[in-house]
């Protein structure tokens, strides 16, 4: 006989699972003697439970839960005093199982039913392969959409790679320099944006959103709109006139607003492809019907059209790998940090523009200050800060805003730091932490590093900056000291979190593919299948899954490439587990329990 | 000596009021957002680390709980919803009983059926003193009269003076604080001021209407004891008294009406988390206000011979606050509070020697 031991936990969630419905389910697997609430079996008494076991007669339990693993060592005790094997105590986790809520209810009861007849779930809830169409869509052409286009395509196989942006490369490519290397971010990437635009294998489309999704696994069609360039790809030579003789302006979206760009132009010199584009929303021909200048100086004919519409197009693939990455943090939310109140308070990202040797100060660190037409800009007529505070977990770890971890923003401050004293040698630099996450390879050496190079590290998490005397007043107390510190500097750095895209769960609907409680897409299995999703054919890579750093992107993606290779090679690709039908894994479970009585 | 750590601590403390404390990461978010913290004088961070540790006797010994004049910034922005707000405000439910040397506060805070016995028993009590005087108008008030004035000085020589000079005991003494001779002198004149105005609450952010609201009810309340006990309201034939006692009797009940509302509809970060204690606090001020008013407007209109027991009720209410809640329950607050800047100011004075020593 089997018993089933229920950990009930009640958290209220509205949708959560109803465990009184796989309570009555379980009394009905064949084989299976008594089912109880974990409450109602004395569980902390290993002579009364195995007292119990005697009693019943029971020869295997399962602990059936939401995460029901901390009870199996009182029941293994049991087990033992009963005179039973130990190892017949078995779990049946739902949530391991992304039977998270109600909806996936038939799951739940699935993972019951292969355990408690000693079936492992995922043998009998196999999907059932078919046929595969060899193409791959790749959404999101950031680190980890290129990573995972070049090792298809590098395996011959045709990848379409869409992008929303004008150009591919993602919020890498806006970074300076990667931690804890300190290598030139531009300098590993660009390559690979080069490799990606003359690959033969890969289509890409730029500025370019999907619009829906039908089929099946092994064959989607795919409707992908193509937002207007009013630049034609083909024949733009990318001369760069149009841009000099534009007369419209807008905050330039790579340069994460550092700097202005025109209504007519390119993401940033090497972008991929290296092509001019048209914000419509800037464009004063597009807003009031009147300008042209750009076609007018254009030198080659027809290249620009103004009027050009958006377009709709659909292909067909077999598997789509999701890797649509993160939105920053909005640091304006946080009032108490004074952003876009007082102008030298800037986010992590625009540090790093205004780092780089290719941003709007070429590479030199200035105050923000405004132009002649009242736009907030950095340029190299503003003065030079000397003194810097940079506030870790701005947005995260925060019940207020996000409460998980972003998990790079210890490791990018640190490496803020270190490129603020190599710019600015005799500058004084504060970081504000909570807890230093310095996790990976080489990071904890990267710590002590910026440790030696006189940064001032202070662990205290930043409460409020008010203005004082000019400056920055940065307000926070020193844990490991019992003391309260008001820092004045000249510029206060926000390390901001990531969150996840604002339409990602508009997405995740298109494709039928889930979305955890803070909004990253759920993979199948958290330790063992971290690339596929419960949809047959289609994966996800990069920080779309959750916050990581780049090599983790990197890693991911060709984790995601992987399995669609898998797929292709063999010509088929599995079924969506979230499709097979309860009925099929019970009659499954059975089949496979049957047999192993036959042989033993 | 090492320390041992208590985790029993918490949920003892947990009986004084709601939090998730143990959700602390010590991010010290809450002591760098509060308006009121300043070099050596730190919270609540502090405190929540001692509750966690279990370290009864630092927080038993710390002053920085009556600093805190509760506006909720710290709660409204911890990132862990630990509530730290709340915690100032339940250890200082926990220091008012450890500060009371016969234990009923502590007793009150945590049983509200022994609370309301007591509130039943004094209401038999009174009732029965008044049968036994036949309810003779003139017998009754002029025992309510004399009684008013004795409950004052009992409560004040064997309960009030006794636990401030415990507080001292504590907080100054046991915390060992080694302040300059010079600075009780100046801490003395810091008491009076903090006692009447409660000043300090305007550093704090926003809170200029709470403190008007506040600040009103106390000069009521202080006005109207001094009218009832002092200059005889119910028997005098003065007007000026008479008026007096009617403005003061309507700012007590109007502004404790108002304060009412606020803890009813938990507008206020302060108001979220009411404790029964609080409520009685609250209501027994009103009724107190409420009730005098009552009586005296019903002798100006020549009612009180018909309508005795609103004078019976009143003394009801006197008997309960003068017996009950000043002495062990939050009028408490009213001389903590005040004392607490004062020895904080010692406190303050005796870093800075440190500091100065070291230096």
């Amino acid at each position: 006989m089997t018993g089933i031991i229920f950990t009930k936990i009640e958290n209220g969630n509205p949708g959560a699972l109803d465990y009184n419905e796989l309570f009555s389910y379980a009394r009905g697997i064949p084989g299976v003697g008594h089912v109880w609430y974990s409450t109602d079996v004395p569980l902390y008494d290993k002579q009364a439970m195995a007292d119990l076991i005697k009693e019943q007669q029971l020869k295997r339990i399962v602990v059936a839960g939401d995460t029901p693993g901390m009870v199996k060592p009182f029941l293994t005790g049991a087990m033992v005093i009963a005179g039973n094997n130990p190892e017949d105590v078995v779990l049946a986790g739902f949530r391991e199982y992304g039977a998270t809520d109600n909806t996936k209810i038939d799951r739940a009861k699935g993972v019951l039913f292969c355990i408690a007849l000693g079936v492992t779930f995922a043998e009998a809830a196999l999907p059932e392969e078919t046929d595969v169409h060899p193409d791959t869509l790749v959404i999101g052409a950031g680190i980890a959409g290129i990573q995972a286009s070049l090792e298809i395509a590098n395996g011959n196989q045709k990848v379409y790679l869409m992008e929303r942006t004008g150009t591919i490369g993602g919020h890498m490519a806006m970074f300076d320099k990667t931690f804890p290397t300190l290598d030139c971010a531009a300098c590993i990437l660009t390559p690979k944006m080069v490799e990606v635009g003359q690959h033969q294998n890969i289509e890409l489309l730029t500025y370019s959103e999907v619009k829906g999704v039908t089929g099946e696994p092994g064959n989607y069609k795919v409707k992908i709109l193509n937002k207007a360039r009013r630049v034609d790809l083909a024949t733009c030579i990318g001369c760069g006139i149009c841009t000099e003789k534009c007369p419209a302006k807008a905050p330039s979206e790579f340069d994460n607003g550092t700097t202005l760009r025109k209504a007519i132009y390119i993401p940033f010199p090497q972008a991929v492809p290296n092509k001019y584009l048209i914000d419509a929303d800037s464009c004063t021909y597009v807003q009031k019907g009147k300008c042209g200048v750009c076609v007018k100086v254009c030198p080659v004919e027809g290249c620009i059209d103004l009027d050009a519409k958006d377009q709709e197009m659909e292909i067909t693939v077999g598997n789509i790998i999701v890797a649509t990455g993160f939105k920053p943090f909005d640091a304006g939310k946080i009032d108490r940090f004074g952003y876009g109140k007082y102008p030298q308070v800037i986010t992590s990202l625009e540090l790093e523009r205004l780092i780089n040797a290719a941003g709007p100060t070429e590479g030199s660190i200035h105050f923000r200050s405004q132009d002649k037409k009242g736009n907030w800009i950095f340029s190299v007529e503003s003065g030079m800060p000397r003194s810097f505070a940079i506030i870790h977990c701005v947005g995260s770890r925060d019940e207020n805003y996000n409460k998980y971890c972003s998990r790079v923003c210890c490791m990018y401050s640190l490496k803020l730091a270190h490129l603020i004293k190599e710019k600015l040698e005799d500058a004084d630099v504060f970081e504000y932490y909570i807890d230093m996450r310095a996790f990976g390879k080489g990071y904890e050496e990267f710590y002590e590093r910026i440790e030696n190079e006189g940064v001032h590290i202070v662990r205290g998490r930043t409460a409020k900056i008010e203005e004082r005397n000019g400056r920055l007043m940065v307000r926070s107390e020193d844990i490991l000291n019992d003391q309260l510190i008001e820092q004045e500097v000249d510029m206060v750095v926000l390390s901001i979190g990531l969150e996840p895209r604002e339409d990602a769960a508009e997405l995740a609907e298109m494709l039928g593919i889930s979305t955890g409680e803070e909004g990253w897409f759920t993979e199948a299995n958290y330790n063992t299948d971290p690339v596929n999703t419960f949809v047959g054919g289609i994966t996800i890579a990069g920080v779309c899954q959750g916050p990581k750093d780049i090599p983790d992107a990197v890693a991911q993606g060709s984790a995601a490439a992987a399995r669609v290779l898998q797929s292709i090679v063999k010509g088929k690709v599995k079924k969506s587990i979230k499709d097979m039908p309860l009925e099929k894994i019970e009659e499954k479970a059975k089949q496979f329990s049957n047999s192993m009585e036959g042989k033993s | 000596m090492s320390t041992r750590v208590n985790p029993g601590l918490i949920k003892e403390m947990s009986q004084y009021g709601m939090g998730s404390w143990n959700a602390c990461f010590h991010c010290g978010n809450c002591t760098a957002v509060c308006s009121l913290t300043e070099e050596g004088i730190l919270f609540p961070r502090k405190e929540i680390r001692a509750l966690q540790m279990g370290l009864k006797d630092k927080l038993a010994t710390s002053v920085e709980p009556w600093l805190c004049y509760y506006c909720g910034d710290c709660t409204e922005t911890c990132p862990r919803d630990a509530n730290p707000g709340e915690l100032m405000m339940s250890v200082r439910r926990w220091l008012t009983a450890k500060y009371d040397w016969t234990g009923l506060a502590g007793l009150f805070y945590k049983s509200v059926s022994a609370l309301i016995i007591a509130f039943v028993l004094i209401a038999i009590g009174i009732v029965a003193i008044g049968f036994v005087k036949d309810f003779n108008h003139e017998a009754v008030m002029h025992f309510g009269h004399s009684l008013e004035f004795y409950l004052i000085l009992t409560v004040f020589t064997i309960i009030l003076v006794p636990n401030i000079l415990r507080m001292f005991y504590f907080t100054v003494i046991k915390a060992k604080v080694n302040a300059p001779f010079s600075s009780y002198i100046t801490a003395i004149g810091s008491l009076i001021l903090h006692m009447f105005t409660q000043i300090k609450t305007l550093k704090c952010d926003k809170q200029t209407v709470r403190w008007l609201e506040h600040f009103l009810v106390v000069m009521g309340y202080l006005g109207l004891l001094v009218i009832t006990v002092f200059l005889d309201w119910f028997g005098t034939e003065n007007r000026i008294i008479i008026y007096m006692g009617y403005i003061t009797g309507s700012l007590v009940f109007v502004f404790t009406f108002l304060l009412m509302i606020s803890r009813f509809s938990k507008a206020r970060e302060l108001n979220k988390y009411s404790q029964p204690t609080d409520w009685f606090f609250i209501i027994w001020l009103f009724l107190m206000g409420f009730t005098a008013f009552l009586v005296r407007l019903f002798i100006d209109i020549d009612l009180l011979n018909d309508h005795f027991w609103i004078y019976m009720v009143h003394l009801i209410i006197i008997s309960q606050w003068g017996m009950l809640l000043v002495p062990f329950g939050k009028w408490t607050h009213f001389l903590y509070r005040s004392f607490a800047v004062s020895f904080a100011n010692l406190k303050k004075a005796a870093y800075k020697e440190k500091l100065a020593t070291a230096a």
